[in-house]
């Protein structure tokens, strides 16, 4: 019996002590809300009513995608509900942390103009050729374009500087296949040369604004081009909005940096939810159906001839699918007419041929987000609330520790111990989760926290006035103690149900700082129980047995009590 | 040993704080029952006139709008509301308060929804005129239509945590409690929310929290009452004891407790109040401190004083209890049912300790008395413990 009651609070007592030690000595602590230390937290909301769960969460991961592109220490991205919360500790720039949340989810189709290889990436067209050389149906190979793009630029390579100097097919190529009509794979590489020409004259009627000349990328054009143009290459690179309707420079997922078009469809050309992942001969693609009709293959098969015949408006034959500021794909054409569905393939993994049906899924039901609310708190606001509640908090612990011992006497070790091991549990256990899943302690979480000794010490209480009334009507503390337990559980665990009730209801179906507020509580509710059982008990179990429990005063029972008994327990 | 049956309960020989402290309370609470009731009542009525009257003082996350927030050390009040004139704010709607922080005088400026360039351009006016920088200056907008998304996810959060709490509350003790509890529960937000409405005090999303923890805390302590009164039906069905006395019983019995885990609950919280949001300034805190203070208080208030004699009230209607109408156990008689081990029944068990080989310490009391049999009438009512069986394993 002894050792039933050892083993259980020992456990509880090692893992406590041991969780605090790993964290404590791993450096895991609970990262700190927003109100606890300043920045800015953005509250987004989609528009109208035409949007599902999923497209919403990849509005999710595309913020998260930037916001970690530029760096923000500790961003906590997460959908609550229909609500999207964007918390940026550490920014104090509203605009910036607006342009940062501004995703839509909208897919465009856009021509390609041009493509060039990232600067940092690689700085040779010889490397990019060798890529395009090494894949299979592209046809347009590197060397020829690049010649041809000098030239034209060295023509046109004035003030407007739409130079466009296409080096032909970059990176892993991908073509779009009409499943149907799958023959068509080579030829048509005379129309680049032609086709790159005449780009100037399309850039010069769309008068595109400074940025075009960031395509100055490519090694070869440099010699013609300014200086002030890699400049300008290098703010393109970190352009958080694009504008559609104009050509612009955008880049791609390989690391590519190419010119395009204005759009001219985006991804409601596609069938809702029809975009799949699959292997198409022998490697990874993506099938995805159009619509029928004007509005789906009607723009689709416009784009797709345009491309297809290289014209002028889509010399590199290639078609970008754009989320965002960031070309998904760029695929050539291979067809000039589509019926019902769209074959996407080339050097996909597995990973990115999912991706990218999901970008189209998502394109085919876009969200338009609105800013609800906007909150920059100053950081030292925070750090004054933070230390009012931690000074306020340990005092409010050391009067209800005061409160119990004068109350319960000796029994209040227990509740002293017990706290105690709540406490490291409680920081274990938020430390792990800002570790693993980016959660973060908010003034309102640390308020549910202080409400939760409450609720622990009511445990106690519970207990213990049972205990008592067990050994008032005459019971010995050893017994009293198993039957007080047994009795004290069961409103303990109904009372706790209640309370976890609560905070689950309140974590599902509220935003923001209420549900910080219901996790914590549940966190504690749930600790609660867990002392209670594996810690509360066997240590009054075995109090109850020792010495130093003998005597009814050391339970708040005056020994005026025991007078009346005639056995006189003690003495 | 004193074989004879002292007329004198050991308790009345007690004060009053003594037995309260003894748990010996003998307050006939359904007795009081109309005081607690009426009270309330009063409360509920100057309440709902307040709401009707003045409304609530909604703060910034409902109405919508922007709110800045800065030291004020450099900046006066009309200082800071020409430099919003200059950015082409209109200037009437416009609130500035000055509130107190950590000893430093900081300004609140509310106003109407404003664009991001605006906001941002005060922003900036404001830092450079109060000489700090500008993350010093917090800031908040709220569209109006977010306001009422978020209060109405809250009254729907509000709604389903009802229904589910009452149907839990019904399947694990029954549904007159469940009603009794429910009503308890809209008791405390409503005088919490009287209490708001009345001392115009801001609502805010941290009050909104603190109401919904007084949902849960003045539940918790009326499930912790139910429980004693389910337990104390189960030991009373013999005795076809009128349901007011049970309650009264469960009540005597379980005040200790309650005021116990309500002063345990009430110190961080009051800590919170006046080290927190008093002396040190946190005014998040404040809000929300206040907000848990009152409801504590009412929650435990109306776990004794409403939820129970409500209960009574369903109860003694039904089929079941219907018929026993009797005069309330009060005095000497509520005590001897509250103790459940009276005196005689104490001395009755004292042979176990005496005769158990396991209770240790007290070997030279092995003279116990024989064991005799009850000779009250409640001793029907209390449960000593079984003599120990001699074998042990």
């Amino acid at each position: 019996m002894r050792r039933k009651l050892i083993y259980p609070l020992l456990a509880v007592v090692i893992i406590a002590v041991g969780l605090l030690t790993i964290n404590l000595s791993l450096g895991y602590k609970p990262a700190l809300g927003l109100d606890l230390r300043g920045g800015i937290s953005v509250t987004l909301r989609p528009v109208g009513t035409d949007w599902d769960a999923s497209s919403l969460d990849l509005a999710v991961q595309r913020i998260r995608a930037r916001v970690d592109s530029v760096g923000v220490g500790e961003p906590e991205i997460v959908r609550q509900g229909n609500a999207i919360v964007v918390n940026l500790p550490g920014v104090n720039d509203t605009k910036k942390a607006l342009d940062l949340v501004t995703v839509t989810g909208k897919v465009f189709l856009r021509p390609v103009l041009a493509c060039a290889q990232d600067t940092s990436a690689t700085s040779s067209t010889a490397t990019s050729t060798t890529t395009a050389g090494a894949t299979t149906s592209v046809v347009t190979s590197g060397s020829d374009a690049t010649a041809t793009t000098v030239a034209a630029s060295a023509t046109t390579s004035a003030a407007t500087a739409t130079s466009t100097p296409s080096t032909g097919a970059p990176g892993p190529s991908r073509h779009v296949d009409s499943r149907p009509a799958a023959d068509s794979t080579t030829t048509t590489s005379v129309s680049t040369t032609a086709a790159s020409t005449t780009t100037d004259g399309t850039a010069t009627t769309t008068p595109g604004t400074g940025s075009t000349s960031g395509s100055a990328d490519v090694p070869t054009s440099v010699s013609g081009s300014t200086t002030s143009t890699v400049a300008g290459a290098t703010t393109t690179t970190e352009l958080l909005q694009s504008n559609p309707t104009q050509t612009e420079i955008l880049k791609t997922r390989d690391g590519e940096i190419c010119q395009v078009g204005p759009s001219q469809g985006d991804g409601t050309v596609f069938t809702k939810d029809s975009a799949k992942a699959q292997i198409i001969n022998g490697s990874w693609g993506v099938t995805v159906d159009l619509k029928s009709g004007s509005g789906g293959e009607g723009v689709w098969n416009a784009l797709a001839a345009e491309c297809y015949n290289g014209t002028s408006t889509c010399p590199t034959k290639r078609l970008a699918i754009q989320l965002d500021t960031q070309i998904q794909s760029a695929p050539t054409v291979n067809a000039d007419k589509f019926t019902g569905s769209v074959q996407i393939t080339g050097k996909f993994s597995r990973h990115e041929a999912e991706s990218l049906a999901e970008v189209l899924n998502s394109g085919a039901l876009p969200i338009t987000l609105k800013v609800e609310a906007i909150d920059n708190v100053s950081a030292t606001l925070g750090k004054d609330s933070l230390r009012a509640a931690l000074i306020a908090g340990a005092i409010g612990v050391a009067l209800v520790i005061l409160f119990m011992i004068l109350y319960y006497r000796r029994l209040a070790v227990v509740v002293v111990v017990g706290l105690s091991i709540s406490g490291a549990l409680v920081y274990s256990a938020t430390s792990l989760i800002s570790r693993f899943y980016n959660g973060v302690l908010s003034l309102s979480g640390v308020a549910g926290l202080i409400v939760s000794i409450g609720v622990t010490i009511d445990s106690y209480v519970v207990f213990f006035e049972r205990l008592k009334d067990e050994v008032r009507s005459g019971r010995t503390l050893r017994n009293s103690a198993q039957r007080g337990f047994k009795a004290a559980f069961r409103t303990i665990l109904i009372a706790d149900a209640v309370s976890l009730i609560g905070a689950a209801v309140l974590w599902y179906l509220s935003v923001g700082a209420v549900r910080g507020f219901a996790f914590y509580l549940g966190l504690s509710t749930v600790m609660d129980v867990f002392v209670a059982y594996f810690f509360t008990r066997p240590a009054v179990l075995l109090l109850a047995r020792s010495r130093f429990m003998s005597g009814k005063h050391v339970l708040g029972l005056d020994s005026h009590n025991e007078g009346t008994q005639p056995t006189g327990a003690t003495s | 040993m004193t074989a004879v049956i002292t007329p004198e309960t050991p308790a009345a020989r007690r004060s009053r704080w003594g037995r309260l402290y003894h748990g010996e309370t003998r307050i006939d609470f359904m007795g009081r029952k109309w005081w607690g009731l009426g009270v309330s009542a009063t409360l509920i009525v100057i309440t709902i006139i307040s709401l009707l009257a003045q409304g609530l003082n909604l703060g910034l996350e409902f109405k919508g709008g922007v709110q800045w927030e800065l030291p004020a050390a450099h900046i006066s009040r009309s200082e800071a509301l020409s430099i919003l004139k200059a950015d082409g704010i209109d200037t009437s709607n416009v609130v500035v308060q000055t509130v107190s922080a950590s000893g430093v005088n900081r300004l609140r400026i509310q106003a109407g929804e404003q664009s991001i360039d605006v906001r941002q351009k005060v922003i900036t006016d404001l830092a450079k005129k109060a000489q700090v920088a500008e993350s010093e200056v917090s800031a908040s907008s709220v569209t109006s239509s977010w306001g009422s998304e978020i209060t109405k996810s809250a009254i729907r959060a509000l709604v389903v945590f009802i229904i589910l709490v009452a149907l839990f509350i019904a399947w694990r003790f029954e549904y007159r409690m469940a009603i009794a509890a429910i009503a308890a529960m809209v008791h405390d937000v409503l005088i919490s929310v009287g209490v708001y409405s009345v001392l115009r005090l801001e609502v805010t999303p941290a009050t909104v929290i603190a109401f919904l923890t007084i949902l849960g805390f003045s539940l918790y302590d009326t499930i912790v009452v139910f429980d004693k009164v389910d337990e104390n039906t189960a030991r009373f069905a013999g005795a076809r004891l009128p349901y007011d006395d049970v309650i009264n019983v469960s009540m005597n019995q379980v005040l200790m407790r309650s005021l116990n885990t309500s002063v345990a609950a009430v110190l961080p919280v009051l800590s919170l109040l006046v080290v927190g949001a008093g002396i040190l300034g946190a005014i998040a805190l404040r809000e929300f401190a206040l907000a848990l203070f009152v409801g504590l208080i009412t929650g435990s208030y109306s776990s004794i004083f409403i939820a129970a004699p409500l209960l009574a009230e369903l109860k003694s209607r039904s089929p079941k209890y219907k018929s026993l109408r009797a005069p309330r156990a009060v005095g000497p008689d509520l005590e001897r049912l509250v103790l459940g081990g009276s005196p005689s029944a104490k001395r009755d068990s004292s042979r176990v300790r005496g005769s158990g080989a396991g209770a240790t310490r007290d070997e030279n009391s092995s003279v116990a008395t024989a064991l005799r049999t009850p000779q009250t009438a409640d001793a029907i009512l209390t449960h000593p413990p079984r003599p120990r069986k001699k074998t042990r394993r």
